[in-house]
This record gives structure tokens, C-alpha cells and sequence, in this order.
């Protein structure tokens, strides 16, 4: 039982992992925006 | 090892754990040079001015904690004062968050702690600049500690990060200290003390931004238009109220971490807030509850509350904000969240905890106890995992920049001026996007380089939203200078010595043109500065002196009372917790 909850754990977690580095270098190849000089930022 | 030599390796497990997390957060933004990120500045030297104790018109937003860094750039490099005040955020908060969880266990401690200093708020926050918020949000778990327990001079040594911050920092760990002390289990007549000894606490800490906040000559400023451009976002697809429950939800769209809020982990993160809150509500129902829960709820409900009602019911804050202006600090209501994100922390820890006790082997010598240990590590490291865009610089966003040539030869130049006077900076806005800090957005660097009183344009352009100017004196000086006439007699009239140009500083610049009359003293090209003859005298209304000297007199004689003692850790609440089963 504590073996098969730390391995559907292990899995999860390499799962998680690698789903969010994925889905964050996707992101961070997005193209930039380009902002107006003086604003604050933007909704 | 004794109890306190347990608690204290402990602390320092949760420490370096913080440490290890803020170096990883900021990365190459721990090199030499200066963070420049929205409303974070960071200067060579700040030097301490009447605008750094908010004694000019401005209202007191950076009291006191801009002479909190010019007092340690007196002695330190300046870029270096705020690299350790950025870490000193994930070390306190680390450290902070992982006392609080009632276990003897180690690793589900960590896992607060990782996850309080690991998630949007912080992300979001930091992009934004606001170190003084995070030291206020850092503060807060020692306040939630010190509160639960009879002893003023421990609330008042937990708050002392959130005092340096200022306003938003005393906010977001005052009052809920103020809440945990009032729901702290007692009597009637020891609550009351209690609660009357955390508000006299929280009070005198604020004095300095209250004292001149208050008696600023022009009042304070409501501006109603702005509920909507500071009002929380939906950076997740669970709208603005499911983000603010993640975590997030900050108004502005720029800092939210890259990658989140879409994908798979998102709804990742949000089953680990959502078991999160599921731990904390259990052990709420049990008898032996830690004596702050109840009051920490209660903070991180009217947290929520009050950032949720920017969203739900705006048009009701807008006519607050003109009965009273006051309200106007209700605007930007993520950042109350902070005492949410605690439970959250807290809730993980305390998920982390059952895990290992489901997992753990009965027997003490069991091989099977690196199970447990495994279990615990994997959901410490969860937040890192499901949010890698905060490390290495908050995913490139913090980068270290060195000012550009110049800028030292017109700080000598103004330094060295016996004319008094002051100094307008053009372009006539208050951020910039300085192309030698990769364009990315900062708030202008001039009113702390220099040491006179710098004015700018200080309303704010968001989206298609222009939040008028607070500033008096920008407010007198709007209509000359953003019509398109010449500036000299205006400015000279109005008592300023210098115009600075720290943009759009080419030769051919329309602002040159309108400065016919004015001496070049420094051509640029990154920084130009115009010297204006024979001045008037400034005449600005000034928060009164005696009252400010006071104030920081007494805040500094309290901080100082509270660490004439001994036992100085804020931390002795967790010795107390009873020794149940081995720790992973």
C-alpha cells in the first residue's frame, strides 16, 4: 500500500513536471508584446 | 539534542529552505546591478530627503521603508541592500510559515514553507516591485505566532519587517495579528487586553506613514476611476474570484508568470489549494487546534472579502471611495489575500502531514521509512513544480542593470548646487521603459537618485485608464507642461532649478525645443539635464515636522523597548507542540 502511493506519487509529480516546464518554455516563446513607453501596465 | 536545539535546527532547516528558494527565484537578478521592475527602485546610494519621510506633498506610500534602504546604503552598496531584502522575504516567510504548522515532522513543515514563499502572490508581487508588501507578508506568520500568545513585545518584534514596509506591509500582518489576538482562546478580560495591546502595537508602528499621511497638506486623494484598472484580475479560467483563491489574481496582466493560469497545471495547482483549504478545515474541527487558527481564518476570509469586493461590487467601492477617500486603499485588493495564502501554506503542510503519517511504517526501524520521507519531499516540491516561471528571475523579468553614463555626473551636479530649488523630470509621465533595462517597465528612477525634491507626473496610465496625479505640485505644473508652450518661465516661477530628461533624449527631442532658456549642463544621451536661472523659492505645503519627528520617535523607541529582553525567538510556540510519533 505505502509502496503504490509513493510510486502513483512519483508518477504524478514526473507527470506534473514535466507538463509545466513544457507548458512554460510554450509560453515564454510567445511572441512579445510591445507596451507603450510611460504606462503602468495593463488588464 | 535538547528541545530548543531541536526547534532551533529546525527554524534553520525552514530558513535555508527559503534561502535555497529566494536564490532560485531571483537567480541572475542576484548579480551586481540594480532590479528595476515596476514600483521597486533600487539607487547606488538613496540619500534621505524630505520625500523619503513623505514631508513633501506626495502621499507617504514609501515610508519607511525608502529610509529603511537609505540608512543602509549609507553603509552598503545599494544594489546589494536590495538583493538581501528580496531574499530576507523567502527566508522570513519560509521560516515563518513552516513554524506554524502543529507537527514535529520536519518535511511537512518545509512544505508550508516552500509553498507560502512559492506561488502567484509572491510571483506576481515581486514582478511588481513590491518588496515592501512581501516584507509585510513575511512578517506575517511570526505576527500570527506572537499574537497567539500573551507578550506585546513578541507582536511587536514580528512586526518590525511589516513596519519597515509601510502601509501595505502593516496592512497584511497587523491587522490579522489584531484578528488572531481577538479570537485567541481565553477569558474575556485577557482577550481584551490582548487586542487592545495588538492595536496599540499595530498603531504606534504605523505612525510615521499615518502621522503624514494624514496631516498632508492636499489630503488624500480617492480617485474612483481607479477601482477598475486596480480591481483583480482572472489570470486563471476560473475567473477573477477562483484566482484570487489560487493565489493570483493581481490586476495587472504584465506580471503573471508565464505559463500559468492555463494547462494542465493550473488545475494541478488548484486540487493543491483545494486539499489545502480541506487539511486546514480539519484540523479546525479538531479540539486541539493551534491558538491562532480561528483568528487566521478569520483574516484570510475578510482578506478575501475585501479583494473580492473590487470585483463584485465595484460601483459600491467607487461611492465609498468619494464619501471617504480612505477607501481608496481598497482598490488594489489582491494583496489582502496574504492571510489566505498563509492557510493555504498552512494547509499543505498539514496535507503533507497526514500523507506521512498514512504512509509511515508502525514499526521504528522499518526500511519502508523513506517512503514517508519521498511522500513529504514530493509535495514540498510541488509549487516549485507546478510554477517554475518564478525561478531564475521570476522567468527573466529581474534582471540587474547598471544606470547608464551620466546619471552619477547629474547627481554631483545637483548635489553640488548651493541654488535651492527643485526638479521637474521629463517625459511628463512616472514610469518609464528604459531601453538600457531591456525596456522593461519601471517607476522612475530620478526622485530617489537625486537629492532634491524631484517632481513627476505621477498619475498613472493603465490600459486606456489615466489615474489622476496625487503629487500637488505635479498637479499645479500639469497644465504647463503638457501643453506645448515654452517651460522656462513657468517652471522658473514655480521654484524649479532643473529638468531632467531620462527619455526621449535625443537632439531633436519636441522637449528641448521647449526649453529654450534653460543652460545644458549634461547633453545626455541617456540622461539630460537643463539648469534654470535664478528660481523662485519652492513653496510647497509640507506635512508638518514635529509631529513626523515624533512619530518615528516613537516607533523606533518601541522596536528598541521590545529587544531589551531576553528570549528574543519569536518562535517559542512550537516547543510547546506534544511530541506525537517519529518524524520522517
Amino acid at each position: 500500500m505505502r509502496t503504490a502511493i509513493a510510486a502513483i506519487a512519483g508518477t504524478l509529480l514526473a507527470l506534473a513536471a514535466a507538463v509545466s516546464v513544457v507548458h512554460y518554455t510554450n509560453a515564454s516563446q510567445e511572441s512579445p508584446v510591445i507596451k507603450p513607453l510611460y504606462n503602468y501596465g495593463s488588464r | 539534542m535538547t528541545d530548543g536545539t531541536t526547534a532551533r535546527a529546525r527554524h534553520g532547516a525552514a530558513a535555508l529552505t527559503g534561502l535555497v528558494l529566494g536564490l532560485l527565484a531571483l537567480g541572475p537578478g542576484l548579480a551586481r546591478g540594480f532590479l528595476l521592475s515596476y514600483d521597486m527602485v533600487a539607487v547606488p546610494r538613496q540619500p534621505l530627503t524630505a520625500l523619503t519621510f513623505g514631508l513633501t506633498g506626495t502621499l507617504p506610500r514609501h515610508v519607511p521603508s525608502d529610509a529603511f534602504v537609505a540608512a543602509l546604503s549609507a553603509v552598503l552598496p545599494g544594489d546589494l541592500v536590495q538583493k538581501a531584502l528580496l531574499l530576507a522575504v523567502f527566508v522570513l516567510g519560509c521560516a515563518g510559515a513552516a513554524a506554524l504548522v502543529p507537527t514535529r515532522r520536519a518535511l511537512p513543515r518545509l512544505a508550508a514553507g516552500v509553498c507560502y514563499v512559492w506561488n502567484p502572490y509572491v510571483a506576481e508581487r515581486l514582478v511588481l516591485g513590491h518588496w515592501a508588501l512581501l516584507l509585510g507578508y513575511a512578517a506575517l506568520p511570526w505576527a500570527v505566532a506572537a499574537a497567539s500568545t500573551e507578550g506585546t513585545r513578541r507582536v511587536v518584534r514580528a512586526l518590525v519587517p511589516a513596519a519597515i514596509g509601510g502601509f501595505a506591509a502593516m496592512a497584511v500582518a497587523g491587522l490579522p495579528a489584531v484578528a488572531v489576538a481577538a479570537c485567541a482562546p481565553g477569558d474575556r478580560k485577557r482577550r481584551a487586553r490582548a487586542v487592545a495591546g495588538a492595536v496599540a502595537v499595530v498603531a504606534a508602528l504605523s505612525l510615521p506613514w499615518l502621522v503624514t499621511g494624514w496631516l498632508r497638506p492636499s489630503g488624500v486623494p480617492g480617485a474612483p476611476s481607479a477601482v477598475d484598472a486596480f480591481a483583480p484580475r482572472a489570470d486563471t479560467p476560473f475567473g477573477a474570484l477562483g484566482s484570487l483563491l489560487l493565489t493570483g489574481g493581481a490586476w495587472n496582466a504584465e506580471v503573471v508568470p508565464q505559463g500559468y493560469g492555463t494547462g494542465v497545471p493550473v488545475f494541478c495547482w488548484a486540487l493543491l489549494v483545494l486539499v489545502s483549504l480541506a487539511a486546514f478545515a480539519a484540523r479546525m474541527r479538531r479540539t486541539d487546534r493551534p491558538a491562532w487558527a480561528f483568528g487566521l481564518s478569520a483574516a484570510a476570509v475578510a482578506g478575501f472579502g475585501a479583494a473580492a469586493f473590487g470585483v463584485v461590487a465595484a460601483p459600491a467601492l467607487k461611492r465609498l471611495i468619494e464619501v471617504w477617500s480612505g477607501f481608496a486603499v481598497l482598490r488594489d485588493g489582491q494583496q489582502y489575500t496574504a492571510p489566505l495564502v498563509l492557510v493555504i501554506a498552512v494547509g499543505a503542510g498539514l496535507a503533507a502531514d497526514a500523507l506521512v503519517r498514512l504512509v509511515r511504517p508502525r514499526e521504528r526501524d522499518a526500511p519502508a521509512g523513506g517512503v514517508a520521507v519521498m511522500v513529504a519531499v514530493m509535495v514540498a516540491v510541488l509549487p516549485v513544480v507546478l510554477l517554475p516561471s518564478l525561478a531564475l528571475g521570476a522567468g527573466g523579468r529581474l534582471r540587474p542593470v547598471e544606470y547608464p553614463d551620466g546619471w552619477d555626473t547629474a547627481r554631483e551636479i545637483v548635489r553640488t548646487d548651493p541654488v535651492p530649488g527643485d526638479v521637474v523630470v521629463l517625459p511628463w509621465a512616472t514610469y518609464r521603459s528604459y531601453p538600457w533595462n531591456g525596456g522593461r517597465t519601471s517607476l522612475d528612477a530620478l526622485p530617489r537618485y537625486l537629492d532634491r525634491r524631484v517632481v513627476t507626473r505621477d498619475a498613472v496610465v493603465v490600459g486606456s485608464t489615466t489615474v489622476p496625479a496625487e503629487d500637488p505640485v505635479a498637479r499645479r505644473l500639469d497644465p504647463v507642461v503638457a501643453g506645448g508652450g515654452p517651460l522656462v518661465p513657468a517652471l522658473r516661477a514655480a521654484g524649479v532649478r532643473y529638468v531632467a530628461l531620462d527619455a526621449e533624449t535625443g537632439p531633436d527631442a519636441p522637449w528641448r525645443a521647449r526649453l529654450a532658456g534653460a543652460e545644458p549642463v549634461l547633453p545626455g544621451p541617456a540622461l539630460a539635464l537643463y539648469r534654470i536661472p535664478d528660481p523662485a523659492r519652492p513653496d510647497e505645503a509640507r506635512a508638518p515636522l514635529v509631529p513626523t519627528v515624533m512619530s518615528w520617535i516613537v516607533m523606533v523607541s518601541l522596536i528598541a523597548w521590545s529587544f531589551v529582553t531576553r528570549g528574543t525567538t519569536v518562535t517559542r510556540h512550537i516547543s510547546r507542540i506534544p511530541r506525537r510519533g517519529r518524524a520522517p
